[in-house]
């Protein structure tokens, strides 16, 4: 009972440890673990090294296939260009089999005592300090997590286990073991790591563990699947690579060990005396050269690793629309620039900002499906120029320029919460069984007047004299209408409730467009310029 | 969709009738259009027969509104049935135009 006990209170530690550590740590290093990532695009090899260090610092292979998946949708890195990185995120998390593998019960102490006393000082209050307290106590729980794991098992009754350590299991029921193992802990690390503590007692002999760590690699691999069953397209597809990565490695590692077996050697004994006669060492070896084995050849082939997984999962419309067109890491370099570039996708977004809107017409309209899509992309642009217009500023930019991307920043958010505004609104008048005569007149009115913000990008400056006006206070008219959905009884509770929700949307839609418009307006002497210009031409 | 032209002096009367949806906005901005390039007064569009508008529609006569501000001449609406004259009010038509 207290082995069972010792080794649950060592999983969770672990698991709490794990959590911890990758939440803090892209906290305290999110920048630069993109900037790390980035650098990937170098070649494959650099890739497979910067998905290793990655994947070591996060001890997560998920978390590194997620980043990746994140920085292809943004279009920060290419789906190629990712496959190395996916690949070398598993290699990275052998290190914690390594570590589990060495004694490091003294170190977890002070370590537990290290962030004690920075909790007790209040150096977790002070926000440059915060997440490395996080990232000193996570690891600190992770390593004790380990100790507790590999202690447990020291107090089993060896005897009671005889008759079963003399037959030992078949390969299958060991696979099967593995796969379960990996399928409750959603790790293959964390089984190999169970693997080691009973091989490291005798209860497992390497033949078993050898079996039992392959189908908890495959199990892994399968596990991301299920996890990411929401996933589509891009983000799968770096799913499909991780688990391609992991079905390699225990291929190539069972062909090797059959193999050896064939030619009269004991695999076994070959992979202890590579331990140096240690078997916790032996152990970590055989997760390493499984990374490896797996990781290598996806991460050197990634052309066709790319076609296979762009077979199973095609991109998405959201993918599409996910992508930025002008801002991208390269082009921080020259601030003049790099502002006119985020300006640009700014206004990219706002030209498919009536996109958002149902069309009502009868004639063949926008499908519901494409909308939200293309909601999802937009929201995702807007988040890839937040981060590049952050990025922008971190460069201590020039005064003049410092203003200029602080405006950007705000009209950003207001086309943000334009796109949101005309989303919930789309999906109120849609959600009408019969469209009411007020539900169309307000998504007509709002489409042309979007229609019309779009048209003063390309226009004159006295578009958005008349975007002005069509953007007036209109709260007296509304109220009137709202007054007469409440009071009226030619609408039933719950379509007047929607109509009251619409025109509540519909109001702020329209401020903010108004808004928009007056951030967009060019000023006085642009204006006078662009009118001398215009009658000039 | 029908669109009738009556010249009164330098001014034009159009009388439209029918649905102003995405298949007829393009030739009644058209005609709209044309009436602008062709004649140099005041343009009334009497919208009596009209009982539907779309954006469509809508944004025909904000393409002919802009043209005829910029020409510095007077475009009115007249006769909206109460259902159009909802679609004017909210989308800030009324505010734009001289509706009778």
């Amino acid at each position: 009972m207290t082995v069972l006990a010792e080794m649950m209170a060592g999983l969770g530690l672990l698991f709490m440890g794990l959590a911890a550590m990758s939440t803090h740590l892209q906290q305290a290093t999110g920048r630069k673990v993109r900037v790390l990532l980035h650098a990937a695009t170098r070649s494959p090899v650099a890739g497979l090294v910067c998905g290793a260090v990655a994947g070591a610092a996060t001890q997560s292979s998920n978390a590194v296939a997620v980043i990746s998946g994140n920085l292809v949708r943004s279009g920060a890195l290419s789906a190629r260009d990712a496959i190395p990185v996916v690949a070398g995120g598993n290699l990275g998390t052998a290190l914690l089999v390594f570590i589990a593998a060495i004694d490091l019960r003294l170190v977890v102490l002070y370590l537990v005592a290290l962030a004690g006393f920075a909790v007790h000082f209040r150096l977790d209050r002070r926000p440059a300090w915060r997440d490395w307290v996080g990232v000193v106590l996570g690891l600190a729980l992770v390593l004790l997590g380990l100790d507790f794991i590999k202690s447990a098992p020291r107090h089993m009754e060896l005897t009671a286990l005889a008759p079963w350590l003399a037959t030992g299991l078949t390969p299958v029921v060991a696979f099967a073991a593995g796969l379960a193992a990996a399928g409750i802990s959603q790790s293959s690390s964390t089984s190999a790591i169970l693997v080691l503590a009973l091989a490291q007692i005798g209860i497992i002999g390497l033949d078993d563990a050898f079996y039992i760590v392959l189908g908890a690699n495959l199990g892994a691999g399968l596990s991301t699947l299920v996890a990411s069953g929401g996933l589509e397209g891009t983000g799968r597809q770096l799913c499909y690579v991780h688990i391609l990565v992991k079905a390699i490695g225990c291929l190539v590692l069972f062909l090797a060990w059959e193999g050896a077996r064939l030619a009269g050697i004991d695999p076994a004994t070959a992979l202890l005396a590579a331990g140096h006669h240690d078997i916790a060492a032996s152990v970590s070896f055989l997760f390493l050269a499984l990374q490896l084995a797996g990781a290598l050849p996806v991460a050197l082939a990634r052309k066709a690793t790319e076609r296979l997984a762009v077979a199973l999962s095609p991109p998405t419309a959201e993918d599409h629309a996910s992508r930025p067109r002008f801002v991208h890491e390269q082009g921080l370099g020259e601030p003049a620039t790099a502002l006119d570039l985020s300006q640009k996708e700014t206004e990219r977004l706002i030209r498919r900002l009536p996109r958002l809107l149902p069309d009502l017409d009868p004639a063949p309209g926008t499908r519901e499906e494409d909308r939200t899509a293309l909601w999802r992309g937009s929201a995702a642009v807007a988040r890839a120029i937040d981060h590049f217009i952050v990025a922008l500023i971190e460069r201590r930019l020039p005064r003049e320029e410092l203003h200029v991307a602080l405006q950007q920043q705000a009209q950003l958010e207001m086309v943000r919460a334009l796109q949101d505004a005309l989303h919930e609104f789309s999906d109120v008048v849609e959600a009408f069984p019969r469209t009411p005569p007020l539900a169309f007149n307000l998504s007509e009115s709002l489409r042309t007047i979007v229609l019309s913000l779009v048209d003063a990008l390309d226009g004159a400056p006295q578009d958005f004299e008349i975007l002005a006006e069509l953007t007036s206070d209109r709260s007296e008219l509304l109220n009137r209408l709202r007054r007469n959905l409440v009071s009226g009884a030619a609408h039933g509770e719950e379509e007047a409730r929607g109509l009251l929700h619409a025109t509540s949307l519909f109001e702020r839609a329209l401020w903010l467009v108004r808004r928009i418009a007056v951030a967009l307006r060019p000023s006085g002497n642009e204006a006078k310029r662009d009118k001398a210009l215009a009658e000039g031409a | 969709m029908h669109i009738e032209r009556e010249q009164a002096g330098g001014d034009v009367l159009l009388k439209v009738a029918g649905r102003l949806d995405t298949p007829n906005a393009k030739p009644f901005e058209t005609e709209l259009m044309d009436v602008i390039a062709t004649t140099d007064g005041a343009i009334l569009v009497n919208l009596a027969g009209v009982d539907y508008v779309s954006s469509s529609g809508l944004r025909a006569l904000l393409v002919a509104g802009k043209a005829m501000r910029n020409a510095r001449r007077r475009l009115s609406l007249a006769a909206l049935q109460p259902q159009i004259r909802e679609v004017f009010d909210i989308s800030g038509f009324t505010a734009l135009f001289e509706i009778s």
